[in-house]
């Protein structure tokens, strides 16, 4: 099927209002290849849920800068797995702490990016995950 | 997954069905297909609008003002937001939903992002099927924004009951309008950004010019501000009026019905053809005897079309 593309969403949940780093990897992951939807600043992950629905993207990426990733990123899994789509890869970025990889992973996520991994690393990480 | 199965999901609202079958569409997948044949027979009472004009005229905005208008008059509403595909790397960047912060407030509307993929004239191919698979999930209102500018931008009459033409004040002068051709499509004329200096002034330029090309088929013009909501009540009334007039025109939409079957085989054979090139031995003879010059490429192309088209009887099922 030589016309299937990854989608991915770029989300951006809770308060911090920093979205420069969001934005750059959107582009990236649109010349990569990929199509890619920016979710915008501030939004609740019932928010984030819904557009994933709507749009079915295969890859969801949360970029949080805020330190509130593990709780964040628990109520996604939760809100997901509610709703019966744990089919979606999920990726976390921004400013994460590397004693939270761990955490982050155990709860299902697929790959975590601390601010300054190469963008190479998170393309093909996305590449590999649609691929399984 | 079963299509009887998916059909009857999105037919009763479920959400996540209509989307996969979306994706399915888009992705040319058999199955996708199938849920459409079974929905197409039970469409066409939602008033499907298509939005167009050039680059960053408002048409998001607009589309924001009037999902959320009409939602509050209790309409259920979809949105289809087509986003060009880069040529060279084939990837697509969404920015249309981000401008649908009224929009996205309203229950129960669905807003779906679609990369043209490359079919010709700025609509996807795709686009077609969400719209029907949109209006079998229940909604009423069907939004199609459609990228970019240019001749081609025809196509989204052929998937619109009625089809909105977004200008600017600033939008330059005559021979730019003339070389958008912009104004060849569109059942109204929507001059956004009456905010900016002197729009009065340059929107009336627009008007006389309109006049002048159009004669005595008046194409109706709505001034709004979107970023205000200005003037959004004024287009749904206005688009009401033109819905009306479309119902009775029984020709024009039998004609755009035969536009759009005719471009759907062009694209198939496109496929087919390509598939041929990798695969066909014949084809590949010849195409050797075109490069070493044996044969010209002219030869070959109506070799080639001749051959398909004289034994391709028409039967009618799907083989
Ligand atoms: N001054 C003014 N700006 C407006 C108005 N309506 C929209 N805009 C602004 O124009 C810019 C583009 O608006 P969009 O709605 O994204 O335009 P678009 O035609 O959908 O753009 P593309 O999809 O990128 O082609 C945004 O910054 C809007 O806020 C208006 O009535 N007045
Ligand atoms: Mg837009």
């Amino acid at each position: 099927m030589a016309e299937k593309r990854i989608k991915v969403l770029v989300a951006k949940p809770g308060l911090d209002g920093h979205d420069r780093g969001a934005k750059v990897i959107a582009l990236a992951l649109k010349e990569a290849g990929m199509e890619v939807i920016y979710t915008g600043l501030h939004k609740t992950i019932d928010q984030i849920v819904n557009i994933a629905i709507q749009e079915d993207v295969d890859v969801i990426g949360l970029s949080i800068m805020s330190g509130a990733h593990i709780p964040l990123t628990r109520k996604l899994m939760e809100k997901l797995k509610e709703l019966g789509i744990q089919d979606k890869k999920i990726f976390v970025g921004g400013v994460i702490p590397s004693k939270d990889i761990p955490k982050l992973k155990e709860m299902g996520v697929e790959g975590v990016f601390p601010g300054g991994t190469p963008i190479e690393e998170i393309i093909s990480a996305i590449k590999a995950s649609v691929k399984k | 997954m079963n299509p009887n199965d998916l059909a009857e999901r999105i037919i009763s609202g479920d959400e996540k069905a209509a989307s996969r079958a979306i994706s399915m569409i888009e992705n040319g997948e058999e199955t996708g297909f199938e849920v459409l044949s079974k929905l197409y027979p039970k469409t066409g009472t939602s008033f499907r609008i298509g939005v167009t004009g050039s680059p960053g005229a408002g048409k998001s905005t607009i589309i924001d003002r009037l999902a959320f208008c009409y939602g509050k008059k209790g309409k259920k509403i979809g949105v289809i937001a087509i986003d060009p595909t880069s040529i060279k790397t084939k990837g697509a960047f969404f920015g249309d939903r981000l401008r649908l912060k009224n929009a996205e407030k309203i229950e129960g509307i669905f807003i779906r992002s679609m990369a043209h993929r490359g079919f010709s004239g700025g609509i996807s191919k795709a686009a077609l099927g969400a719209e029907c698979i949109l209006e079998a999930l229940g909604k009423e209102i069907i939004i199609v924004e459609s990228v970019g500018v240019g001749q081609t931008e025809l196509s989204i009459s052929l998937i619109s009951d009625v089809v909105i033409t977004v200008l600017t004040p600033d939008f330059g002068d005559e021979i730019q309008l003339m070389k958008a051709g912009l104004l060849d499509i569109g059942d109204i004329i929507v001059m956004n950004k009456m905010d900016i200096p002197n729009a009065e002034e340059k929107a009336k330029d627009i008007i006389h010019y309109l006049e002048s090309i159009k004669g005595e088929i008046s194409v109706p013009l709505v001034k709004t501000i979107a970023r205000q909501g200005q003037g959004v009540e004024l287009l749904i009334d206005t688009l009401e009026q033109e819905r009306e007039k479309k119902l009775k025109e029984e020709k024009e939409n039998k004609e755009k019905i035969k536009t759009l079957v005719i471009a759907l085989i062009k694209e198939e054979m496109e496929k087919g053809i390509e598939e041929m090139m990798e695969k066909n031995i014949t084809f590949n003879d010849l195409l050797a005897q075109v490069i070493s010059k044996k044969l010209d490429p002219y030869y070959m192309a109506r070799l080639v079309v001749s051959n398909i088209l004289k034994n391709g009887k028409l039967e009618e099922t799907l083989g």
